[in-house]
């Protein structure tokens, strides 16, 4: 399958161009350091990249909830055409839960203890649209069972503390996507889940994206699950990203340096022979946001790195289908080695 | 030198402990300086009686309706509320720590029986309980350190149980347990000073609750008739409420301003001793 | 997910149930040992210095209290004497001690009732308030009054306010809980003891009123810092909502136990508040007992008030287990 084009795809769903965060009133301190990632209608963008990189910084800021300690200081994201009024939080709360749904990571804790299930994901539709309570209350089963929640008139009923983890993951699901946003979420969906529930989650995700034409950003450190459901990768590095392509092409023809030492510090199913490179750890730590250099950020720990490299902090350029942020990216020969 | 300093520096910048000590040290001052600015007693009639504060040369806070003078009054008066707060703010510290610390550290029936012996002191409302004992003991400033010690030890008690649940699960209290400390050396000597910070913010708040139940006492007429008090001061003034009522408000004022700065120095402490709380409100 | 209905948390409550008996057992016990420290034989402390007891009273109380038999004994017949409410009679007051201070309760309850709900009210409107502006000048306002009214005497509090709004602008009456010259019937009546309310109530609530209002901020900022929060912002909920709807529930449940916790506390406070206000209750009962060397009657009071503590705590476990879907968990 050959890699579409931006014209042949049309116009990206969610635009972000040169975002940049940083910590208030500490502006030389950047969290995010002019990142760009374009997300398509119905399609899957996977961000990958060790914790710290700024994942899921990104996904608060394309929701307006940064938290008071940080500040959007740059760059804009552009929802569907439109800028996104993220400074303005009554402007935002049209756009949350309607047009762009989210699911966390921590399941156990994102239901209300205090608040029934049905009252939950009925409060989205109520919030958003003008609809009747008992409107509203028959939505939100038709929800718990698309979500694959057995029973869902009585669930609706009972409070979260008599539901399992990868159950509540589900209602939260149903509450992302009680009002069919254009895009959703998904910050470590899956992470605090056993692992026979993690796959049934991502099916679950999968299959509602078939049905219902959403578009789902996956932040995820997770490669294996990356090369199961996404169509394209991003992989995020101290703030930016490094690598964007889609995912066959990433995993087969690796451009950046630190994609190339991700993948070789993840054991992968399928797509390559194994034991053909053994598992190596890239060196050294992620540098810390007060380590202000002006050079790449990964050319402390990078082998390819010159001279240049310490001193200019690469442009974004396109090699073949994949767009990369390095001076000396990978050829493609170099990476089938 | 430096190092000093720089260890002082963060407790200067925290401005509610900074306050809270100067009021503090005034008040002691106050107690302490109290026979040589007043000494006679301040029960004698030194001026005319009711004449307003700055009215009458000498009688700077004005005297009574039987011509004491109010100013000696408050300096006398500070040294019973500091004795009685802090005397009886260290009987509760002192047994509320023995309590909670055996029922902490032992758990099972140790622990259901003497929490059952708290709730019961806390179930019996505080200050009724003072009354009854010094209904039963006679009024004197050694029963009332006695009553107050007395009702204020449960809290105390509940605070450590709960660090000792906690602490005595950690790992050094569990290699103490290896080497064969004795119990009453992990305790005392182990986990207790863990549980000193705490403690101590807790106290500067026992000892501010102790000095407005002993002025309630006093106020009722119920203190130790043979020292004179804020509280009782308020109490003899009340009858002169409408004229004269600079002879409540001035006493009252030193309470409010005692209780304020132990409490200004709790939290003052609370917020040195423990950053993270500072961190997670921000 | 068995029913439809969560079942109703007997175990917890029968648990609950048992506690207060003993609980009770605890207070009487108490009640004896205070009574053992006074000076002269039980029968003569019961009967009081007031010298208003005669040698047949006297001698009755003797023999019912069994002073001549073993401590244990006696520890029984006082037990049995409590559980019969029979806690002997007032010469002073010409009436059985029971009845006298039950004839009192409605007057101390009325008053604690009304300062309970001033303190809620205001402690979870300047709590949320604070939490939401937090470390900006909202907060630090309501900071410092709630500091302010926690480090101040509550009696002092009592007489000053007595002195603004009773003498100098003549707002209030300066005590007493109804009056009797204007003879009011009716709602007129009603009127009446709101007006002398108003002032003994407020007085009795600050001082709760400041410790609502810092429980009410912390467990809101808690509670707003918690997962499920940002959830809801996510969901694209309004602010007003997540606070009241969100946070305020889990932030007040902890708030429930502390009342409860606090109705001794507050009890005894009432001593000090019906003794200002010349107010009717128990409170002012007690300090007449005391003035009286009265320790029959003293000893009654704490038992009874005590009682109506353990009383009013299971009436607050059973109202946390019905705003607290969770509580079948402990």
């Amino acid at each position: 399958m050959m890699p579409a084009t931006a014209t042949e795809r049309g116009a990206p769903l969610l635009e972000i161009e040169d975002l940049r965060v940083a910590v208030r009133g500490r502006t030389e301190l950047e969290v995010l350091r002019g990142l760009s990632l374009r997300i398509w209608p119905g399609e899957t963008l996977a961000v990958v990249g060790e914790s710290g990189c700024g994942k899921s910084i990104t996904s608060l800021s394309v929701m307006g909830l940064l938290p008071e300690a940080l500040q959007q200081i740059g760059g804009q994201l552009r929802f569907a055409g439109t800028i996104l009024p993220t400074g303005d939080n009554a402007a935002m709360r049209k756009v949350r839960g309607r047009r762009i749904g989210m699911v966390f990571q921590e399941p156990m804790s994102a239901l209300n203890p205090v608040i029934r299930i049905g009252d939950q994901v009925a409060e989205v539709i109520l919030e958003h649209e003008d609809i009747s309570r008992a409107a509203a209350m028959e939505r939100v089963v038709e929800l718990l069972a698309q979500v694959g929640l057995p029973d869902p008139a009585r669930l609706a009923h009972e409070y979260p503390h008599r539901l399992s983890g990868g159950q509540r993951q589900r209602v939260v699901i149903a509450m992302a996507l009680a009002c069919r946003p254009e895009l959703l979420i998904a910050d470590e969906p899956t992470t605090a889940l056993d692992v026979t529930v993690q796959a049934q989650i991502m099916r679950l995700l999968k299959q509602l994206q078939k049905d219902l034409g959403i578009a789902i950003l996956l932040i995820t450190h997770n490669l294996g699950l990356v090369a199961q459901t996404a169509d394209r990768v991003a992989v995020m590095y101290a703030g930016r990203a490094v690598e964007e392509a889609d995912t066959i092409t990433l995993f087969s023809a690796p451009r950046h340096p630190y994609t190339q030492g991700l993948l070789r510090a993840t054991p992968r199913p399928g797509g390559r022979r194994e034991g053909q490179l053994p598992l190596v750890e890239i060196p050294g730590m992620v540098p810390s946001i007060r380590q202000l250099f002006p050079g790449c950020r990964f050319e402390p720990r990078c082998t390819h790195a010159s001279a240049v490299c310490r001193s200019i902090d690469p442009p974004s350029h396109t090699e073949g289908a994949t767009r990369v942020q390095c001076h000396h990216p990978i050829s493609t020969l170099e990476a089938l080695s | 030198m430096n190092k000093i300093a720089s260890s002082i520096a963060p407790l200067l910048r925290n401005w509610t402990l900074c306050i809270g000590v100067v009021l503090l040290v005034i008040i002691f001052g106050m107690a302490i300086s109290a026979s040589w600015v007043f000494p006679h007693d301040p029960y004698d009639m030194v001026g005319p009686p009711l004449s307003w504060p700055g009215a009458y040369e000498g009688m700077w806070l004005g005297t009574d309706s039987l011509g004491r003078d109010i100013a000696a009054g408050i300096f006398h008066g500070a040294r019973v509320s500091l004795l009685v707060g802090f005397v009886s703010a260290a009987v509760a510290v002192v047994v509320g720590a023995i309590v909670g610390a055996l029922a902490g550290y032992y758990g099972g029936v140790v622990d259901t029986v003497l929490m059952r012996i708290t709730e019961l002191f806390q179930t019996i409302p505080q200050f009724m309980l003072a009354i009854v004992l010094i209904a039963v003991l006679g009024p004197s400033i050694e029963t009332i350190i006695v009553a107050l010690g007395a009702v204020s030890w449960p809290t105390v008690a509940r605070l450590v149980r709960g660090e000792f649940l906690v602490l005595r699960e950690r790992a050094f209290v569990l290699s103490c347990v290896v080497m064969g400390m004795s119990d009453m050396r992990i305790i005392f000597a182990q986990i207790l000073p863990n549980a000193l910070s705490v403690i101590s913010v807790m106290s500067t708040i026992l000892v501010a609750t102790a000095i407005l139940m002993e002025s309630a006492l006093s106020f009722l007429g119920f203190g130790d008739p043979n020292v004179i008090t804020w509280g009782t001061m308020i109490g003899m003034g009340r009858d002169q409420l409408r004229d004269a009522w600079y002879i409540i408000a001035i006493p009252g004022g030193a309470l409010l301003i005692t209780a304020l700065a132990l409490n200004l120095v709790g939290e003052g402490l609370n917020d040195a001793l423990n950053p993270w709380l500072k961190k997670r409100e921000a | 997910m068995t029913s439809l209905r969560r079942p109703f948390p007997w175990k917890f409550l029968i648990t609950r149930l048992v506690h207060a008996v003993f609980t009770v057992l605890g207070i009487a016990i108490v009640a004896f040992l205070l009574l053992q420290l006074a000076p002269g034989d039980a029968a003569q402390a019961l009967a009081g210095e007031s010298g208003t007891a005669d040698a047949e009273y006297l001698a009755s109380l003797r023999a019912q209290m069994g002073l001549d038999r073993p401590i244990y004994e006696q520890l029984g017949a006082f037990l049995m004497r409590i559980l019969r409410f029979d806690l002997g009679y007032s010469f002073r007051y010409g009436t059985d001690v029971a009845s006298l201070i039950f004839s009192r309760m409605p007057a101390t309850l009325l008053l604690m009732v009304s300062s309970i709900l001033i303190a809620l009210v205001g402690g979870l409107f300047f709590g949320i308030t604070a939490a939401r502006h937090v470390n900006r000048l909202p907060d630090r306002l309501i900071s410092i009054f709630a500091l302010l009214f926690y480090a101040t005497p509550p009696f002092w509090i009592g007489l000053m306010m007595i002195l603004i709004f009773s003498v100098q602008l003549g707002w209030a009456p300066t005590g007493g809980m109804i009056n009797i010259v204007a003879g009011h019937t009716g709602f007129a009546a009603v009127l009446d003891i709101a007006h002398h309310l108003v002032l003994p109530a407020l007085v009795q609530a600050f001082f709760y009123f400041a410790i609502y209002t810092r429980l009410v901020r912390t467990g809101m900022l808690e509670v707003l810092n918690l997962e499920y929060i940002r959830v809801a912002r996510a969901k694209g909920i309004s602010e007003n909502r997540i606070a009241y709807r969100h946070a305020l529930q889990n932030a007040v449940l902890p708030l429930v136990t502390v009342v409860g916790t606090n109705v001794g506390t507050i009890l005894g406070g009432a001593v000090l508040t019906e003794t200002v206000f010349s107010w009717p209750g128990v409170g002012r009962l007690m300090f007449d007992a005391l003035f009286q060397r009265d320790l029959n009657l003293l000893l009654s009071i704490l038992v009874i008030s005590s009682i109506f503590v353990v009383i009013a705590n299971l009436v607050v476990d059973l109202l946390y287990c019905v705003i607290n879907p969770t509580v079948e968990l402990r």
